[in-house]
Parts: C-alpha cells; structure tokens; sequence
C-alpha cells in the first residue's frame, strides 16, 4: 500500500504579459483593446512516482526546475492541471517555518498560533509548549515579542514547534539550512527519530549529503521533467554528472 | 471529519485571538481608544441632528448610539476583512487548511470587539434616560444575524481583493453610501413611499431597526422583519460562497 501516489501531473502557471492587478487596469487595457496574451509556462510535466510507508524522498534539481512546486502540489496549497496526487497518511507541511508568526506577539503566542495552524489540537499546545521553548533553548525569552529575538532564535523556535507534529509525511523546503550547528544536529537527530518511527520525510534541498543520509529514494528533477526517479544515490550521481557536463559546456 | 472539524474551531480561535490581541496591542488602553471613536461620532451627529437641525426623534444621543454599534461592527469589520488573505500570503501558500477560515477568524475578532464595545456602553444609555428590560436579551440573536451578513460579505470582499487589489478602495465608497442609505442619522419614515421596499431591503436597515426596538420601545422584532433580513442574509452567503470558492482557485498564484 503506498503512502503517496503522484500519478502523470501536470501543472501550468500563465505570466500575463502586462500584469493587471486593480479594477482600473483592467479597465483601461479594454477600452485600449490590448490583447490579454500570456506566457504559459509548464512548471512540472508529466510528474509520476510512488511512496511507501516509511520511504523517505529527497528532491533534487537545479533553481526554478519544479521542486517547490511538486511540494506545494503535495501539501494541497496548489491544485495540479492534469493529473492526481493521493496520499493515504496525514501531511505535515514545512514549506515555511514560522507561518502566522508576528513580531508583536510574545513566544509563547507564536508558539500556540504556529502549532495550531500546523494541525495540534489547542490541549496538546499546552502540553508541548515547555518542550517546544526547551528545544530552541529559550526558556529565557518566553514572553519575549519575537521581534526582539535574532532570526536565528526565531527559526529554532518554528522548527521546534515544526518538529512537534505529528504525520505520516513531513515536507520539508529548504527548513535546515538555518541555525548554528549544535541546533542542526538537534534536528538530525530528530529526522532519524522520524525514520525510525516508520515516518516519511519528503525533503527539498540543494544540500545532497543530507538527501544521502535520510532518504532512500530520489527524485531529480530537471525543466519541471523527471530526470530521474529512483534510489537517492541514482539521482544524486546523475545530477552531479549532468552539472558537471553544463559547467564544462559553459566553459 | 470529527477530528477535522475541531480543528478548524481551534484554528479559528487562535488566529482570532490573535488579531484580537494585535488589534488593542495587548493594551487596555487600545480598548479604550476603539470606544472613543462611536462616542465621538454620536456627539458629532447629536449636535448637528439634534441641536443644530432640530430633529424630531426623541432621545437622539441614545436612538443614534444604537445604530453606530451596529453600523460600526459592520463598517469595521467589513473593511478589515478586505486584506485578510493579502496580509497573511504564507496562510495560502503555505500550509493547507480551508481559506475560509481566515476570513472567519479575522471577523470573530471585531465580532469580540463589538460585543465588547457594546458592553461598555451601555451603560451609557442609561444615562442618556433610557431604561432596559429584558428584551435586551435577545441582542445576541441579533448580533448573530449581524455576523452571518458580514462573514458573507467579507468572503467576497477577501477574494475580490486579492484579484483586484484596488478593490479596498471602492468598497470604502461603498460604506460611505451605506452610511447614508441607512436609517442612522435620520427615521426611515423620511425615505418617500415609492422607495420604502426597496429601502427596507437594507439588511443592515432591518437590524438597526430592530436594535432600536429592542433598547429604545421594548419590544421585540416582527417574526416577518427577521425572516426579511435572514433571507437576504442567506442569499449573500451563498453569492460569498460562490464568488470565495471560485476565487480562491488561485489564491496561491495571485499571492
């Protein structure tokens, strides 16, 4: 039985060529008869793999291939053109650390409005919170505003929040490559507390050490096409091979 | 479905209490400002009305109160619902949850707001001369009717505004014409006869009325009057509806 299962998707984006934004914009280019031609753009096409319970994915890719927005296609944020996404497990989306946080609002507020919007019930948000403040080391800073709290400071505090949930699938956009080490390892460790639960981790990174490390299958993709799908390494070893063929090109 | 479901009531509650507490910036004294601006208006309009145009309503202060409180909880709500969706994007493309829910949260915080207001200031109305009895009581429903109109609009105003960002713009015209074709500062008995059903389709009308009746004659509204305003009411749910779930399609690539 398969976790997740991404059959043929297809997903389309149009940039207007004038991009037309109020009432009176559209308005004028009426009267002006401008033509309303845009640029379509496939951002993913004809994207199909599967997941099993426990299997854990690394994306792989250069910038502007399709990786965010397979993601944003698995957490439901966007619907796909052509094609279905199922998923039999719940989804903890971490596209973003830190979503709904504000500046104005203490710690422990953001903490309960994060870990709710993330899918914790207001009972286990109460429970949590010392733990949550305990893991990004700031049993200090709790009724702190988080505007006073260095950026690093804050992404301990969402990641730790992040971390909290509970799914079957985490997705996971670029969220590590933030905090100082002794943090990083924290999170490493709690990945492989992840793995061993049996949970899947879909992760988006240019980071492959980390894709080695925690996730058996990769998906490498390339002009929104898959280059390939198959084994982490597979896909590692033909996105440095295909890397390395472009920069001698350019050369 | 269950487990959903409250959920959803928990995310509701967290974001409104959110906007709550930015809204008075956990102040009591933000509170104490949000007060000011009906009493201002009520002095405003009493003296220009009252003692300037010499208008025949009794008791002008307190019969003008009661429509500011629920005119306002309508203008500020409304208003503040307009960037809901623009001001929270990572809510949309982020993280998945009904988007219907923003909307909703950002609406309960003024419905708090209002209520509380209104608490407030009752007192007030007493002042002005004029005493309560137990139809008071039934304000709530009518504050419920009140927030179903404008959790219905506001679907239409979030999404229409993050298409059309000018679109806070022309729904600010919009108030300031529903100011004035609503029985606030003058009796509904002024409008001319020709045009009395059309005005009395107002819902916003209705509910003034009502409110009136309830502080200032004692008595309840017309079964007939509630079923006026509730129908409509309904029709705007469903037009919000539509218009929020066509729209919301591609909330995360206008955003």
């Amino acid at each position: 039985m398969s976790l997740m299962q991404v059959n043929n998707v297809w997903k389309r984006f149009r940039i207007p060529h004038q991009k037309r934004s109020t009432i009176l914009e559209h308005v004028a280019s009426v009267l002006a008869f401008e033509d309303k031609s845009y640029e379509e753009f496939w951002a993913l096409k004809n994207i199909q793999f599967s997941l099993a319970q426990g299997e854990s994915l690394g994306i792989i890719g250069p910038n502007g291939s399709g990786k965010s927005t397979l993601l944003k296609l698995m957490a439901r944020v966007m619907k796909p053109n052509k094609g279905t996404i199922k998923t039999t497990g719940s989804i903890a989306p971490i596209l973003e650390l830190g979503i709904g946080f504000h500046g104005d609002l203490s710690v422990t507020e953001n903490a309960e409005v994060y870990g709710i919007i993330l899918g914790l019930s207001r009972a286990q948000m109460k429970r949590l919170i010392d733990p949550v403040i305990q893991f990004a080391s700031l049993e200090k800073f709790r009724d702190t505003r988080l505007k006073h709290l260095s950026s690093g400071m804050q992404i301990r505090l969402a990641f730790s929040i992040a971390m909290q949930t509970t799914a079957d699938i985490f997705l996971v956009d670029e969220a590590l490559a933030v905090g100082d080490m002794e943090f990083q390892q924290k999170c490493l460790t709690k990945f492989g507390e992840f793995k061993k639960e049996k949970k899947s981790i879909v992760l988006v990174s240019h980071d492959l050490n980390l894709i080695k490390n925690y996730c058996e299958k990769g998906l490498y993709l390339l002009n929104g096409e898959t280059a390939v799908f198959g084994t982490a390494q597979d896909a590692i070893r033909r996105y440095l091979e295909d890397m390395r063929s472009g920069a001698q090109k350019t050369t | 479905m269950n487990a959903a479901f409250s959920h959803y009531l928990d995310v509701v509650a967290v974001l409104a209490k959110k906007d709550f507490k930015l809204r008075y910036r956990n102040s009591v004294l933000g509170f104490v400002w949000s007060l000011l601006n009906p009493l201002a208006y009520m002095l405003i309009l009493t003296i220009i009305f009252s003692v300037l145009l010499h208008s025949s309503v009794p008791n002008y202060g307190a019969w003008i109160l009661m429509a500011l409180l629920v005119w306002r909880f309508f203008q500020v709500a409304t208003s503040q619902s307009l960037s809901c969706i623009l001001s929270n994007p990572s809510l949309v493309t982020k993280v998945y949850m009904p988007r219907t829910l923003i909307v909703l949260s950002s609406n309960f915080a003024n419905l708090i707001g209002s209520t509380l207001e209104f608490v407030v200031l009752l007192p007030l109305i007493l002042l002005l001369g004029v005493p309560l009895d137990i139809h008071i009581l039934f304000l709530p429903v009518i504050l419920v009717i009140e927030f179903v109109l404008v959790f219905s609009i506001s679907l239409s105003l979030a999404s229409l505004n993050v298409k059309y960002r000018d679109f806070s713009q022309i729904w600010e015209i919009a108030l300031q014409l529903g100011f004035f074709v609503s029985p606030i500062v003058y009796d509904e008995s002024l409008v001319p006869s020709n045009y009395q059903f059309l005005y009395s389709l107002n819902p916003i009308t209705r509910l003034i009325q009502a409110t009136r009746g309830l502080f200032l004659k004692h008595q309840l509204p017309l079964p007939s009057d509630l079923l006026v305003v509730l129908s409509i009411t309904a029709l705007f749910f469903v037009g919000g509806l539509v218009v929020f779930s066509i729209l919301q399609v591609r909330f995360a690539e206008e955003l």
